[in-house]
């Protein structure tokens, strides 16, 4: 086992910091430049704001899904992969219980 | 030199190890670097403050016990509740956990000390001096009083115009070098110094918590640091990052702070959770239920507590859905914390519990604790936030996680290991009494403090009206501390008549299974005669058996050679031994390093910034005085280190801990750096006043030639460490670098010095600082470029022995990515802030 394998017990958590970090700021921009207000004729009316929320949230997504699904091959090997593994779950978990609002909650109010 | 050490008896084995590793007598105690030594030094230093602290506490209660009190008028009660705040959680909570840490850590890892045991003598001077500048200032009168979270526009020199404000910045940005320096320390001995055989999954539970809490220090306190540094340049150069009228956002300083300061609660809590961790297993007399759940939960909480620092912040005017992050974060975190609390119950119900008075201790910290859990989870509901914000139900509830978390398991931890340090058992007829007294007289005061805030009673307010009905409570709250601090000097008491009449033991009084037990008590400086090879998990040892073979010699390193301190490093996760520590001697450079560092700060708070610029080239110059006599000027190759191993000294290895100990400074420093980005952008996007009239566009043409000059003095650096691991002399290479860093510097300066009038807008002195912060660095690598030219003059290298180079070599290549960063940012933020960047 390679020393760098306990940078993966960080993994899942990282794309979550990321993603919170990504989002926050995007959505503090989006808000300072009026992009809830930009509604997008192409994408069914939906405000530019909620559309690159949302792009934001479901990249760092399948970023964490991909992760699971990476370590699932490795959980059974040793013992940091299989504590990666659950913490990338519990991250993923996260991430969407942290994130999920970008679906419908009010952006700037 | 000699390599082949031959076996001792044990008595003699103990004398020569004991000659090497004591700390002298008299005045020489002064150049301890002990572990054990300062471990006890930095417990009694955080139990004075603690003292302190709760000598203001009572003050204040005082103060509050009726509407009608005229104890002391609102400047000194000012004084009063931020030093009460600021001693409690810099100078009581963070240093007793770092001694606990100090104290404990090598003997549950199966070491003799800790990897940089210098660095653990500077930490603790630079916590003594800090916290005495602080404690001058409240006797002369002249203590902060802006609250112990120093909000602007509170703060900053038109509210505060005294030097009240400076002694909190530079006193407390002093003590955090202390913490910075424990979280390193901590990080990397965890990392690599532990006995053969502890892989990862073999480590102590307490090993992991402590791993987390140092890592959480790490990047939890630069965003602090910065934020003080700051507020100390627009206090005393009027650069105004925080002046809404140039600029600047007080809204800054908050996150600043509570980036800081949310995970500060974390970082106070796990090393307490680590302590119940290892307790609970001992009185239950079962192994400890979900350990690898445990490890998950602190992950888990660790990243968490990172996301939740708006919710100090509700009210301040965050987007809508924002509000949404912050509070998800903030509920989502009690369950990782509720990960433990089962875990720790589910030990209780499989094991055969014993009851004795830690656990009585234990028992009052699940009541309390999971009280203010519970208030926690309904603060971090944004609409019951914004009805507390402010008030006393807020200081109830962090008085409820901060005591129930930290203080009555460092009560239980204190009755578990007392032992340990004095070699006694104690008698235990006050420690009960002195419990209900703690506990009740808590209760008393805090509970009360939940309705007085629901009631609409403001926090740091000396005073409140008559008509509010609030009296009663309050008096309740008075009398209940009061009944608190009988229980406290009564523990006091109890731990002094421990310490003198307690029953003498030999060994593990309380039948526990890890590896601190395996020793004499009070343990001798070199803490394991012989060290083990651990084949179990660290709380499923046999402590007494192996106490006794280790003494004996039989484990490794049972001898001494060369009058070295040695231990061993191992591969991080396998645990199997890849080197030979060589620690350093006791010194009294860190007591001077400490010192000149207390005339820096001193300096800066007389405002002598000229003699300042005198005292910070001395403190660098005593440091560098600190390598003098570390490595070798010859090869020597694999040494046996007993049980027919052998491994080579950390110096002729690819990573020891001096080489961690840089990538983790690097890490720090990254943190502080981004978050000064963070800031520029942030006054972009939210701050009044702007754009600046005159942005801080950056000279292209100085910019290319810096860039190039830092790529230059990274490869420069790099081919330095290729030339000497292939026999080739790096001098010339490392000269070059030197003097690629030093005219990197000098461009960095002339930017900073072609910046537009710093002081009439926030952009311009964030341009100012960027320029600033990425010339120190340049200036540092040519510092490290010019001590590894003299190594190698010295005759401390040669092909095997490149690691002087190599940790420079982090360097050159942080400095220049964070150049080119830096530069790229220089030029973004000035795009920005032209009116074709500008926010509506």
């Amino acid at each position: 086992m390679r020393p760098r394998s306990i940078l993966l017990l960080g993994a899942g958590f990282t794309i979550w910091a990321s993603a919170f970090v990504a989002l926050y700021a995007m959505l503090s921009v989006g808000c300072r430049f009026g992009w809830h207000e930009v509604a997008l004729e192409g994408a069914g009316g939906l405000s530019l704001q909620r559309l690159q929320l949302v792009a934001i949230f479901l990249v760092h997504l399948a970023a964490g899904v991909a992760l699971v699904a990476l370590l699932r091959r490795w959980k059974d090997r040793g013992f940091l992969y299989p504590l990666a593994y659950v913490a990338a779950i519990a991250a993923l978990s996260a991430s969407v219980f942290s994130f999920g609002a970008v679906f419908f909650l009010s952006t700037c109010a | 030199m000699s390599a082949r050490p031959t076996r001792q008896t044990p008595l003699r084995l103990h004398r020569e190890l004991a000659a090497l590793w004591d700390t002298p007598a008299g005045w020489r105690r002064l150049s301890a670097v002990n572990h054990t030594v300062l471990g006890k030094r930095f417990i009694l230093a955080a139990f004075f403050f603690f003292a302190v602290g709760g000598l203001l506490a009572m003050l204040i209660r005082v103060q509050l016990a009726t509407s009608s009190t005229a104890f002391v008028g609102p400047e000194a009660y000012g004084q009063i509740f931020t030093m009460h705040g600021t001693v409690m959680m810099f100078l009581f909570a963070i240093p007793m956990f770092e001694g606990f840490a100090i104290y404990l850590l090598p003997k549950l890892l199966g070491a003799r000390d800790l990897a940089f045991p210098r660095l653990t003598a500077y930490g603790f001077w630079c916590y003594i001096f800090g916290a005495s500048i602080l404690l001058l200032a409240m006797v002369a009168g002249v203590a902060p009083d802006s609250g112990w979270f120093m909000y602007t526009p509170l703060s900053s020199s038109t509210y505060s115009p005294g030097i009240n404000a400076d002694v909190w910045l530079l006193g407390i940005t002093f003590v955090e070098i202390s913490a910075l320096s424990a979280a390193i320390e901590i990080t990397v001995s965890v990392l690599k110094v532990r006995a053969p055989g502890m892989s990862l999954a073999r480590m102590p539970i307490m090993a992991w918590y402590l791993l987390v809490t140092a890592l959480m220090m790490l990047f939890g306190f630069p965003p602090l640091i910065l934020g003080s540094i700051l507020l100390e340049l627009e206090r005393a150069a009027d650069l105004p990052f925080f002046d809404p009228l140039r600029g600047g956002d007080s809204l800054l300083w908050q996150h600043l702070f509570w980036l800081f300061g949310h995970p500060e609660v974390y970082i106070i809590f796990l090393p307490a959770a680590g302590a119940i961790s290892m307790m609970i297993p001992t009185f239950a007399r079962h192994e400890l239920i979900g350990y690898r759940a445990i490890i998950v939960a602190l992950i888990a909480m660790a990243f968490l507590s990172f996301g939740l620092w708006v919710h100090h912040m509700f009210t301040v005017g965050i987007p809508h859905l924002a509000l949404a992050f912050f509070s998800a974060a903030s509920g989502l975190v009690a369950i990782p914390t509720a990960v433990q609390i089962f875990a720790w119950i589910a030990t209780l119900a499989a094991g055969r519990p014993r009851f004795d008075v830690p656990m009585l201790y234990l028992g009052g910290f699940f009541f309390i604790f999971v009280i203010g859990g519970l208030t926690g989870v309904m603060l971090a509901m944004v609409p019951f936030n914004w009805q507390a914000h402010d008030t006393h139900f807020v200081v109830a509830h962090l008085h409820y996680v901060l005591v129930g978390g930290f203080v009555f398991p460092m009560m239980a931890a204190a009755y578990y290991w007392l032992p340990h340090f004095t070699g006694r058992r104690a008698e235990h007829r006050l420690s009960k009494p002195a419990f209900w007294a703690i506990f009740l007289g808590f209760n008393l005061t805090f509970f009360h403090m939940h309705l007085t805030g629901l009631r609409g009673m403001p926090r740091r307010v000396d005073t409140y009206p008559v008509e509010a009905r609030l009296d009663w409570l309050n008096l309740l709250s008075s009398v209940g501390s009061f009944v608190m601090i009988i229980g406290f000097a009564l523990f006091v008491i109890d731990l002094v008549v421990q310490m003198r009449f307690g029953q003498r033991f030999r060994r593990n009084p309380w039948a526990a299974r890890t590896l601190e037990w395996a020793m004499p008590t009070p343990p001798t400086s070199y803490a394991f005669a012989s060290l083990p090879h651990i084949t179990e998990r660290g709380d499923r040892l046999a402590p007494d058996a192996e106490g006794a073979r280790l003494a004996g010699g039989h484990g490794y390193l049972g001898f001494t050679r060369n009058g070295w301190m040695e231990t061993l490093g191992v591969d991080m996760t396998s645990g199997r031994p890849d080197q030979l520590i060589v620690l350093p001697r006791q010194s009294f450079l860190p007591l001077w390093s400490g010192l000149l560092t207390a005339a820096f700060v001193l300096c800066l708070l007389a405002k002598l910034y000229w003699l300042s610029l005198f005292a910070f080239a001395a403190i660098v110059v005593s440091l560098l005085a600190w390598t003098g006599g570390t490595g070798a000027r010859q090869d020597t190759g694999a040494l046996p280190i007993g049980k027919g191993a052998s491994a080579r000294p950390h110096w002729e290895t690819a990573t020891p801990p001096s080489w961690w100990a840089m990538v983790l400074a690097c890490a720090a420093e990254a943190t502080l750096f981004s978050s000064l980005l963070f800031g520029g952008l942030f006054l972009w996007l939210v701050a009044p006043a702007w754009p600046p009239p005159q942005p801080a566009m950056p000279d292209p043409l100085l910019a290319a030639a810096c860039l190039v000059l830092m790529l230059l003095a990274a490869l420069l650096g790099r081919d330095a460490v290729r030339a000497l691991t292939r026999g080739g002399p790096p001098a010339l290479r490392l000269a070059l670098c030197a003097g690629a860093h030093g005219g990197a510097a000098l461009l960095f300066a002339l930017m900073a010095a072609s910046v537009p009038v710093p002081t009439t807008h926030a952009h311009n002195a964030t341009a100012l600082v960027l320029f600033a912060l990425c010339g120190l660095r340049a200036g540092f690598g040519a510092l490290l470029a010019g001590y590894g030219l003299w190594r190698e003059r010295a005759g401390y290298l040669s092909p095997v022995r490149s690691l002087d180079l190599r940790i420079g070599r982090i360097w050159h290549d942080y400095a220049a990515a964070t150049g080119i960063v830096g530069i790229g940012a220089a030029f973004v933020f000035a795009w920005l802030a032209s009116s074709a960047g500008a926010a509506p």
